[in-house]
Protein backbone atom coordinates (compact mmCIF):
# COMPACT_ATOMS: atom_id res chain seq x y z
CA UNK A 1 0.00 0.00 0.00
CA UNK A 2 2.59 2.23 1.11
CA UNK A 3 4.90 1.42 -2.06
CA UNK A 4 1.81 2.28 -4.29
CA UNK A 5 1.28 5.63 -3.14
CA UNK A 6 5.08 5.97 -3.52
CA UNK A 7 4.40 5.09 -7.14
CA UNK A 8 1.46 7.55 -6.96
CA UNK A 9 3.68 10.30 -6.87
CA UNK A 10 6.06 9.20 -9.71
CA UNK A 11 3.98 9.96 -12.60
CA UNK A 12 3.87 13.53 -10.69
CA UNK A 13 7.79 13.94 -11.18
CA UNK A 14 6.97 12.92 -14.78
CA UNK A 15 4.46 15.17 -15.22
CA UNK A 16 6.48 18.14 -13.67
CA UNK A 17 9.20 18.06 -15.87
CA UNK A 18 7.02 17.71 -18.90
CA UNK A 19 5.32 21.08 -17.60
CA UNK A 20 1.54 19.63 -17.98
CA UNK A 21 0.87 16.47 -17.10
CA UNK A 22 0.52 14.03 -20.52
CA UNK A 23 -0.60 10.70 -19.09
CA UNK A 24 0.19 8.69 -21.98
CA UNK A 25 3.74 9.67 -22.21
CA UNK A 26 4.16 9.47 -18.29
CA UNK A 27 3.09 5.77 -18.83
CA UNK A 28 5.06 4.78 -21.96
CA UNK A 29 7.93 6.27 -20.44
CA UNK A 30 7.17 4.04 -16.99
CA UNK A 31 6.83 0.78 -19.49
CA UNK A 32 8.98 1.41 -22.00
CA UNK A 33 13.02 1.10 -22.22
CA UNK A 34 15.01 3.98 -21.54
CA UNK A 35 15.97 5.16 -25.29
CA UNK A 36 19.27 4.19 -26.75
CA UNK A 37 19.86 8.10 -26.94
CA UNK A 38 20.19 8.17 -23.48
CA UNK A 39 22.04 4.42 -22.73
CA UNK A 40 23.19 3.81 -18.71
CA UNK A 41 26.75 2.74 -20.50
CA UNK A 42 27.41 3.25 -23.81
CA UNK A 43 29.03 1.09 -25.97
CA UNK A 44 30.16 0.41 -29.61
CA UNK A 45 27.60 -0.09 -32.47
CA UNK A 46 28.66 -3.56 -34.08
CA UNK A 47 26.84 -4.51 -37.30
CA UNK A 48 24.56 -1.35 -37.22
CA UNK A 49 23.57 -3.07 -33.54
CA UNK A 50 24.18 -0.35 -31.06
CA UNK A 51 25.47 -2.95 -27.79
CA UNK A 52 24.53 -0.25 -25.59
CA UNK A 53 23.31 -0.51 -21.58
CA UNK A 54 19.98 0.28 -21.58
CA UNK A 55 17.57 0.16 -19.05
CA UNK A 56 15.90 -3.09 -19.61
CA UNK A 57 19.17 -4.82 -20.55
CA UNK A 58 20.70 -3.18 -17.23
CA UNK A 59 17.27 -4.83 -15.53
CA UNK A 60 18.22 -8.24 -17.01
CA UNK A 61 21.73 -8.28 -15.77
CA UNK A 62 20.23 -7.34 -12.28
CA UNK A 63 17.68 -10.16 -12.51
CA UNK A 64 20.08 -12.66 -13.63
CA UNK A 65 22.55 -11.51 -10.74
CA UNK A 66 20.56 -11.91 -8.21
CA UNK A 67 18.64 -15.26 -9.40
CA UNK A 68 22.05 -16.87 -9.85
CA UNK A 69 23.30 -15.63 -6.48
CA UNK A 70 20.09 -16.51 -4.86
CA UNK A 71 19.40 -20.27 -6.59
CA UNK A 72 23.47 -20.71 -6.19
CA UNK A 73 23.95 -19.69 -2.43
CA UNK A 74 20.87 -21.86 -1.51
CA UNK A 75 21.32 -25.12 -3.47
CA UNK A 76 25.21 -25.26 -2.79
CA UNK A 77 24.28 -24.53 1.28
CA UNK A 78 21.97 -27.37 0.88
CA UNK A 79 24.14 -29.35 -1.15
CA UNK A 80 26.93 -29.15 1.44
CA UNK A 81 25.05 -31.10 4.19
CA UNK A 82 25.59 -34.17 5.42
CA UNK A 83 22.37 -35.35 5.11
CA UNK A 84 20.06 -33.61 2.78
CA UNK A 85 17.59 -31.87 4.51
CA UNK A 86 16.12 -29.29 3.43
CA UNK A 87 15.21 -25.79 5.34
CA UNK A 88 13.88 -22.35 4.90
CA UNK A 89 14.06 -21.38 1.51
CA UNK A 90 15.28 -24.29 0.01
CA UNK A 91 12.12 -25.99 0.79
CA UNK A 92 10.50 -23.71 -1.68
CA UNK A 93 13.06 -24.09 -4.01
CA UNK A 94 13.03 -27.58 -3.83
CA UNK A 95 9.10 -27.72 -4.38
CA UNK A 96 10.08 -25.85 -7.51
CA UNK A 97 12.54 -27.52 -8.75
CA UNK A 98 10.54 -30.94 -8.27
CA UNK A 99 7.27 -29.65 -9.53
CA UNK A 100 9.13 -28.43 -12.93
CA UNK A 101 10.50 -31.33 -13.38
CA UNK A 102 7.96 -33.94 -12.49
CA UNK A 103 4.84 -31.75 -13.92
CA UNK A 104 6.11 -29.80 -16.70
CA UNK A 105 9.15 -31.64 -18.42
CA UNK A 106 8.37 -35.56 -17.48
CA UNK A 107 5.24 -35.71 -19.04
CA UNK A 108 5.98 -32.85 -22.25
CA UNK A 109 9.78 -34.45 -23.09
CA UNK A 110 9.87 -38.13 -21.31
CA UNK A 111 11.83 -39.47 -18.85
CA UNK A 112 15.12 -40.01 -21.04
CA UNK A 113 15.34 -36.16 -21.99
CA UNK A 114 13.94 -35.07 -18.44
CA UNK A 115 17.22 -34.16 -16.83
CA UNK A 116 18.60 -32.59 -20.38
CA UNK A 117 15.46 -30.50 -20.55
CA UNK A 118 14.90 -29.41 -16.82
CA UNK A 119 17.90 -27.06 -15.85
CA UNK A 120 16.51 -25.42 -19.45
CA UNK A 121 13.09 -25.10 -18.00
CA UNK A 122 13.93 -24.12 -14.54
CA UNK A 123 16.09 -21.04 -15.62
CA UNK A 124 13.50 -19.95 -18.07
CA UNK A 125 10.80 -19.96 -14.91
CA UNK A 126 13.36 -18.70 -12.26
CA UNK A 127 14.02 -15.84 -14.88
CA UNK A 128 10.76 -14.95 -16.25
CA UNK A 129 9.69 -14.85 -12.72
CA UNK A 130 12.17 -12.79 -11.14
CA UNK A 131 12.41 -10.26 -14.22
CA UNK A 132 8.41 -10.17 -14.28
CA UNK A 133 8.24 -9.58 -10.00
CA UNK A 134 10.65 -7.03 -9.82
CA UNK A 135 8.30 -4.58 -12.27
CA UNK A 136 5.69 -4.82 -9.13
CA UNK A 137 8.50 -3.69 -6.87
CA UNK A 138 8.65 0.50 -7.50
CA UNK A 139 12.27 0.30 -6.85
CA UNK A 140 13.74 2.80 -9.13
CA UNK A 141 10.38 4.86 -8.30
CA UNK A 142 11.50 5.37 -4.37
CA UNK A 143 15.08 5.86 -6.40
CA UNK A 144 13.55 8.43 -8.17
CA UNK A 145 12.06 10.31 -5.22
CA UNK A 146 15.05 10.09 -2.99
CA UNK A 147 17.21 11.33 -5.41
CA UNK A 148 14.35 13.91 -6.53
CA UNK A 149 14.04 15.80 -2.60
CA UNK A 150 17.15 14.31 -1.26
CA UNK A 151 19.90 13.86 -3.33
CA UNK A 152 19.84 15.84 -6.46
CA UNK A 153 22.19 13.61 -8.91
CA UNK A 154 23.39 15.81 -11.88
CA UNK A 155 21.44 14.74 -14.84
CA UNK A 156 24.07 12.90 -16.38
CA UNK A 157 24.81 10.65 -13.71
CA UNK A 158 24.26 7.17 -13.61
CA UNK A 159 21.42 7.35 -10.84
CA UNK A 160 19.83 10.00 -12.47
CA UNK A 161 19.55 7.98 -16.02
CA UNK A 162 18.76 4.77 -13.84
CA UNK A 163 15.76 5.42 -12.61
CA UNK A 164 14.25 6.71 -15.97
CA UNK A 165 12.39 3.67 -18.03
CA UNK A 166 10.43 0.78 -17.23
CA UNK A 167 11.89 -2.02 -14.60
CA UNK A 168 9.72 -4.84 -16.21
CA UNK A 169 12.26 -6.09 -18.91
CA UNK A 170 9.81 -8.54 -20.06
CA UNK A 171 7.52 -5.79 -20.81
CA UNK A 172 9.97 -5.29 -23.57
CA UNK A 173 8.94 -7.74 -26.64
CA UNK A 174 12.91 -7.65 -27.67
CA UNK A 175 13.68 -9.31 -24.44
CA UNK A 176 10.81 -11.47 -24.63
CA UNK A 177 11.64 -12.33 -28.58
CA UNK A 178 14.82 -13.30 -27.39
CA UNK A 179 13.86 -15.84 -24.90
CA UNK A 180 11.34 -17.15 -27.24
CA UNK A 181 14.11 -17.57 -30.05
CA UNK A 182 15.94 -19.58 -26.93
CA UNK A 183 12.90 -21.90 -27.07
CA UNK A 184 12.78 -21.95 -30.80
CA UNK A 185 16.69 -23.00 -31.38
CA UNK A 186 15.99 -25.71 -28.13
CA UNK A 187 13.21 -27.44 -30.25
CA UNK A 188 15.49 -27.48 -33.04
CA UNK A 189 18.60 -28.87 -31.00
CA UNK A 190 15.66 -31.40 -28.93
CA UNK A 191 14.45 -32.61 -32.27
CA UNK A 192 18.08 -33.09 -33.88
CA UNK A 193 19.34 -35.07 -30.55
CA UNK A 194 16.44 -37.38 -30.57
CA UNK A 195 15.90 -38.36 -34.52
CA UNK A 196 18.61 -36.73 -36.30
CA UNK A 197 19.19 -33.25 -38.17
CA UNK A 198 17.27 -34.59 -41.28
CA UNK A 199 14.71 -36.48 -39.32
CA UNK A 200 13.82 -33.53 -36.97
CA UNK A 201 13.01 -31.73 -40.49
CA UNK A 202 11.00 -34.60 -42.05
CA UNK A 203 9.14 -34.49 -38.90
CA UNK A 204 7.69 -31.76 -39.36
CA UNK A 205 4.46 -32.88 -41.61
CA UNK A 206 3.38 -36.21 -41.25
CA UNK A 207 4.56 -39.23 -43.22
CA UNK A 208 2.32 -40.91 -46.22
CA UNK A 209 0.26 -38.46 -47.36
CA UNK A 210 -0.99 -37.84 -51.53
CA UNK A 211 1.71 -35.41 -52.63
CA UNK A 212 -0.59 -32.75 -53.09
CA UNK A 213 -1.53 -32.30 -49.46
CA UNK A 214 2.52 -31.84 -48.82
CA UNK A 215 2.30 -28.63 -51.18
CA UNK A 216 -0.46 -27.18 -48.42
CA UNK A 217 1.33 -28.77 -45.19
CA UNK A 218 4.64 -27.78 -45.82
CA UNK A 219 4.11 -23.78 -45.38
CA UNK A 220 2.00 -24.41 -42.93
CA UNK A 221 3.95 -26.27 -40.29
CA UNK A 222 6.63 -23.70 -41.29
CA UNK A 223 4.57 -21.26 -40.23
CA UNK A 224 3.95 -23.01 -37.11
CA UNK A 225 7.55 -22.99 -36.84
CA UNK A 226 7.62 -19.24 -36.36
CA UNK A 227 4.23 -18.54 -34.99
CA UNK A 228 4.80 -20.98 -31.94
CA UNK A 229 7.80 -18.59 -30.42
CA UNK A 230 6.15 -15.33 -31.66
CA UNK A 231 2.92 -16.42 -29.68
CA UNK A 232 4.85 -16.89 -26.12
CA UNK A 233 6.90 -13.37 -27.06
CA UNK A 234 3.46 -11.31 -27.60
CA UNK A 235 2.12 -13.21 -24.81
CA UNK A 236 4.55 -12.52 -22.27
CA UNK A 237 5.17 -8.66 -23.42
CA UNK A 238 1.53 -8.16 -23.80
CA UNK A 239 0.43 -9.59 -20.36
CA UNK A 240 3.94 -7.65 -18.87
CA UNK A 241 3.33 -4.40 -20.47
CA UNK A 242 -1.16 -4.17 -19.75
CA UNK A 243 -0.70 -4.50 -16.07
CA UNK A 244 1.66 -2.00 -15.50
CA UNK A 245 -0.29 0.56 -18.50
CA UNK A 246 -3.63 -0.27 -16.42
CA UNK A 247 -2.74 0.53 -13.04
CA UNK A 248 -0.41 4.22 -14.83
CA UNK A 249 -3.58 5.43 -16.10
CA UNK A 250 -5.72 4.61 -12.94
CA UNK A 251 -2.74 6.60 -10.73
CA UNK A 252 -3.07 9.10 -13.46
CA UNK A 253 -6.56 10.01 -12.68
CA UNK A 254 -5.02 11.86 -9.52
CA UNK A 255 -2.87 14.35 -11.51
CA UNK A 256 -5.71 14.56 -14.72
CA UNK A 257 -8.15 15.57 -11.82
CA UNK A 258 -5.79 17.61 -10.71
CA UNK A 259 -5.36 20.03 -13.47
CA UNK A 260 -8.72 19.57 -14.39
CA UNK A 261 -10.28 21.48 -11.22
CA UNK A 262 -6.76 22.65 -10.50
CA UNK A 263 -7.08 22.14 -7.01
CA UNK A 264 -5.17 18.87 -5.50
CA UNK A 265 -7.73 17.84 -3.05
CA UNK A 266 -9.55 17.01 -6.12
CA UNK A 267 -6.47 14.75 -7.29
CA UNK A 268 -5.77 12.86 -3.85
CA UNK A 269 -9.82 12.23 -3.17
CA UNK A 270 -10.06 10.41 -6.44
CA UNK A 271 -6.30 9.06 -5.76
CA UNK A 272 -7.50 7.84 -2.19
CA UNK A 273 -11.92 6.95 -3.69
CA UNK A 274 -10.67 5.30 -6.79
CA UNK A 275 -7.02 4.60 -7.50
CA UNK A 276 -5.77 3.61 -4.70
CA UNK A 277 -8.23 0.83 -4.10
CA UNK A 278 -8.49 -0.42 -7.85
CA UNK A 279 -4.30 -0.43 -8.52
CA UNK A 280 -3.75 -2.41 -4.88
CA UNK A 281 -6.29 -4.69 -6.50
CA UNK A 282 -5.04 -4.58 -9.73
CA UNK A 283 -1.20 -5.31 -7.93
CA UNK A 284 -2.78 -8.19 -6.61
CA UNK A 285 -3.87 -9.27 -9.86
CA UNK A 286 -0.34 -8.53 -11.38
CA UNK A 287 1.41 -11.47 -8.76
CA UNK A 288 -1.32 -13.67 -10.30
CA UNK A 289 -0.19 -12.93 -13.71
CA UNK A 290 3.20 -12.76 -13.17
CA UNK A 291 3.72 -16.13 -11.80
CA UNK A 292 1.36 -17.50 -14.29
CA UNK A 293 2.89 -15.84 -17.24
CA UNK A 294 6.30 -17.60 -16.16
CA UNK A 295 4.72 -20.95 -16.24
CA UNK A 296 3.32 -20.33 -19.08
CA UNK A 297 6.25 -19.83 -21.00
CA UNK A 298 7.97 -22.42 -19.22
CA UNK A 299 5.06 -24.82 -19.89
CA UNK A 300 4.55 -24.07 -23.54
CA UNK A 301 8.60 -24.35 -24.24
CA UNK A 302 8.20 -27.61 -22.68
CA UNK A 303 5.66 -29.13 -24.88
CA UNK A 304 6.81 -27.32 -27.55
CA UNK A 305 10.36 -29.28 -27.06
CA UNK A 306 8.40 -32.75 -26.45
CA UNK A 307 6.66 -31.97 -29.86
CA UNK A 308 10.09 -32.09 -31.46
CA UNK A 309 11.05 -35.14 -29.50
CA UNK A 310 7.77 -37.13 -29.23
CA UNK A 311 6.40 -36.80 -33.17
CA UNK A 312 2.62 -38.04 -33.82
CA UNK A 313 0.14 -36.69 -36.22
CA UNK B 1 7.59 3.45 -35.21
CA UNK B 2 7.92 6.19 -32.81
CA UNK B 3 6.17 4.74 -30.20
CA UNK B 4 8.97 3.03 -27.92
CA UNK B 5 6.61 0.38 -26.79
CA UNK B 6 6.97 -1.17 -30.20
CA UNK B 7 11.25 -0.02 -30.84
CA UNK B 8 13.28 -3.08 -32.23
CA UNK B 9 16.08 -2.75 -30.47
CA UNK B 10 18.53 -5.27 -31.50
CA UNK B 11 21.30 -4.51 -29.28
CA UNK B 12 18.61 -5.86 -26.34
CA UNK B 13 17.82 -9.08 -28.38
CA UNK B 14 21.05 -10.28 -28.22
CA UNK B 15 22.26 -8.66 -24.85
CA UNK B 16 19.05 -11.17 -23.30
CA UNK B 17 20.16 -14.18 -25.27
CA UNK B 18 23.74 -13.54 -24.00
CA UNK B 19 22.57 -13.08 -20.71
CA UNK B 20 20.30 -16.22 -20.31
CA UNK B 21 22.85 -18.37 -21.99
CA UNK B 22 24.84 -17.42 -19.62
CA UNK B 23 22.87 -17.81 -16.40
CA UNK B 24 22.15 -20.68 -18.01
CA UNK B 25 25.05 -22.41 -18.29
CA UNK B 26 25.95 -20.73 -14.45
CA UNK B 27 22.99 -22.52 -13.05
CA UNK B 28 22.93 -25.70 -14.42
CA UNK B 29 26.86 -26.21 -13.69
CA UNK B 30 26.42 -25.01 -10.38
CA UNK B 31 22.49 -25.20 -9.23
CA UNK B 32 20.89 -27.43 -11.28
CA UNK B 33 22.65 -29.91 -12.09
CA UNK B 34 23.75 -30.89 -8.90
CA UNK B 35 20.62 -30.64 -7.19
CA UNK B 36 18.54 -32.64 -9.54
CA UNK B 37 21.55 -35.16 -8.97
CA UNK B 38 21.16 -35.18 -5.51
CA UNK B 39 17.31 -35.29 -5.61
CA UNK B 40 18.02 -38.14 -7.91
CA UNK B 41 20.47 -39.82 -5.84
CA UNK B 42 17.65 -39.18 -2.66
CA UNK B 43 15.00 -40.97 -4.91
CA UNK B 44 16.84 -43.56 -5.80
CA UNK B 45 17.70 -43.89 -1.61
CA UNK B 46 14.21 -43.61 -0.68
CA UNK B 47 13.48 -46.29 -3.53
CA UNK B 48 16.40 -48.68 -2.05
CA UNK B 49 15.32 -47.59 1.74
CA UNK B 50 11.97 -49.32 1.16
CA UNK B 51 12.78 -52.22 -1.01
CA UNK B 52 15.24 -53.33 1.91
CA UNK B 53 12.50 -53.08 4.35
CA UNK B 54 9.96 -54.76 2.35
CA UNK B 55 12.97 -57.30 1.88
CA UNK B 56 13.54 -57.06 5.56
CA UNK B 57 9.68 -57.86 6.41
CA UNK B 58 9.41 -60.68 3.79
CA UNK B 59 12.88 -62.30 5.74
CA UNK B 60 11.67 -61.46 9.02
CA UNK B 61 7.97 -63.72 8.34
CA UNK B 62 10.61 -66.46 6.42
CA UNK B 63 12.24 -66.73 9.72
CA UNK B 64 9.09 -66.51 11.73
CA UNK B 65 7.51 -69.31 9.85
CA UNK B 66 10.69 -71.10 10.36
CA UNK B 67 11.02 -70.76 13.69
CA UNK B 68 7.49 -71.60 14.41
CA UNK B 69 8.23 -75.05 12.36
CA UNK B 70 11.31 -75.49 14.53
CA UNK B 71 9.32 -75.22 17.71
CA UNK B 72 6.71 -77.23 16.26
CA UNK B 73 9.46 -80.15 15.51
CA UNK B 74 11.04 -79.88 18.52
CA UNK B 75 7.57 -80.05 20.23
CA UNK B 76 6.99 -83.34 18.35
CA UNK B 77 10.14 -84.56 19.22
CA UNK B 78 10.04 -83.77 22.80
CA UNK B 79 6.75 -85.60 22.92
CA UNK B 80 8.30 -88.64 21.39
CA UNK B 81 11.04 -88.54 23.42
CA UNK B 82 8.53 -88.78 26.39
CA UNK B 83 6.70 -91.23 25.14
CA UNK B 84 9.60 -93.36 24.19
CA UNK B 85 10.92 -93.00 27.57
CA UNK B 86 7.78 -93.25 29.05
CA UNK B 87 7.61 -97.01 27.97
CA UNK B 88 11.36 -97.44 28.25
CA UNK B 89 10.30 -97.04 31.96
CA UNK B 90 7.73 -99.24 31.69
CA UNK B 91 9.79 -102.06 30.53
CA UNK B 92 12.43 -101.92 32.42
CA UNK B 93 10.04 -101.63 35.70
CA UNK B 94 8.88 -104.85 34.13
CA UNK B 95 11.66 -106.21 33.67
CA UNK B 96 13.08 -105.53 36.91
CA UNK B 97 9.91 -106.84 38.75
CA UNK B 98 10.11 -109.94 36.95
CA UNK B 99 13.70 -110.13 37.35
CA UNK B 100 13.27 -109.64 40.99
CA UNK B 101 10.76 -112.10 41.22
CA UNK B 102 13.01 -114.45 39.77
CA UNK B 103 15.67 -114.00 41.97
CA UNK B 104 13.41 -114.16 44.92
CA UNK B 105 12.10 -117.25 43.67
CA UNK B 106 15.57 -119.10 43.59
CA UNK B 107 16.24 -117.96 46.90
CA UNK B 108 13.24 -119.23 47.97
CA UNK B 109 14.22 -122.28 46.30
CA UNK B 110 17.33 -122.53 47.31
CA UNK B 111 16.48 -121.71 50.74
CA UNK B 112 13.89 -124.41 50.89
CA UNK B 113 16.71 -126.98 49.24
CA UNK B 114 19.15 -126.50 51.47
CA UNK B 115 16.67 -127.17 54.29
CA UNK B 116 16.04 -130.25 52.79
CA UNK B 117 19.83 -130.77 52.60
CA UNK B 118 20.20 -129.73 56.13
CA UNK B 119 17.43 -132.12 57.40
CA UNK B 120 18.32 -134.70 55.28
CA UNK B 121 22.09 -134.41 56.89
CA UNK B 122 20.12 -133.93 60.58
CA UNK B 123 18.21 -136.79 59.90
CA UNK B 124 21.33 -139.23 59.11
CA UNK B 125 23.28 -137.45 62.28
CA UNK B 126 20.37 -138.54 64.14
CA UNK B 127 20.56 -141.58 62.51
CA UNK B 128 23.68 -142.55 63.54
CA UNK B 129 23.45 -141.35 66.84
CA UNK B 130 20.26 -143.72 67.79
CA UNK B 131 22.71 -146.68 65.94
CA UNK B 132 25.85 -145.53 68.99
CA UNK B 133 23.36 -144.95 71.06
CA UNK B 134 21.80 -148.86 70.80
CA UNK B 135 24.62 -150.23 70.24
CA UNK B 136 26.40 -148.66 73.17
CA UNK B 137 22.68 -149.75 75.25
CA UNK B 138 23.24 -153.22 73.80
CA UNK B 139 26.62 -153.24 74.95
CA UNK B 140 26.17 -152.43 78.20
CA UNK B 141 23.22 -154.95 78.53
CA UNK B 142 25.39 -157.50 77.38
CA UNK B 143 28.30 -156.61 79.40
CA UNK B 144 26.47 -156.50 82.70
CA UNK B 145 23.24 -159.41 82.36
CA UNK B 146 21.56 -158.72 85.07
CA UNK B 147 18.38 -159.19 86.37
CA UNK B 148 14.77 -157.98 85.20
CA UNK B 149 15.53 -154.87 87.87
CA UNK B 150 19.30 -154.63 87.19
CA UNK B 151 17.90 -154.02 83.42
CA UNK B 152 15.60 -151.64 84.30
CA UNK B 153 17.75 -149.66 86.80
CA UNK B 154 20.30 -149.66 84.18
CA UNK B 155 18.04 -148.23 81.19
CA UNK B 156 16.95 -145.68 83.86
CA UNK B 157 20.91 -144.59 84.67
CA UNK B 158 21.30 -144.83 80.66
CA UNK B 159 19.07 -142.69 79.95
CA UNK B 160 19.74 -140.42 82.44
CA UNK B 161 23.25 -140.10 81.13
CA UNK B 162 21.90 -139.55 78.02
CA UNK B 163 20.42 -136.82 79.55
Amino acid sequence: MFALLLQEHAPEHAGETAGKFDAGKTIIDHVSNSGLDHPLIHLPTIAGIDFSVTKHVFMLWLVAAAVFIIVTATIRAYLKQDRLVPTGFMNALEALVEFIRDSIATPNVGRKWVNTYTPLLLTFFVFIFSANAIGLIPLFDVLGLVNHFVIHADEQSFLARVVHGGTTSTANYNVTGALATITFLSIIVAGTKAHGFVKHWMNLVPHGLAWPLYILLIPIELMGMFVKPFALTMRLAANMTGGHIAILAILSFVFIFTEMFSQAFAGIGVGLAVSVPLAVGISALEIIVVLVQAYVFTLLSAVFIGMAIHVHH
Amino acid sequence: MNNPLVQPDPGLYIWTIVTFLVLLGLLAKFAWGPLLQALDGRQAAIRKALDDAQQAKTELERLHHESAQIVAKARQEADAIITRSRADAEALREELRAKARAEADGIVKNAERQIQAETARALLQIRHEAVDLSVAIASKIIQRNLSREDNERLIDETLKQLH
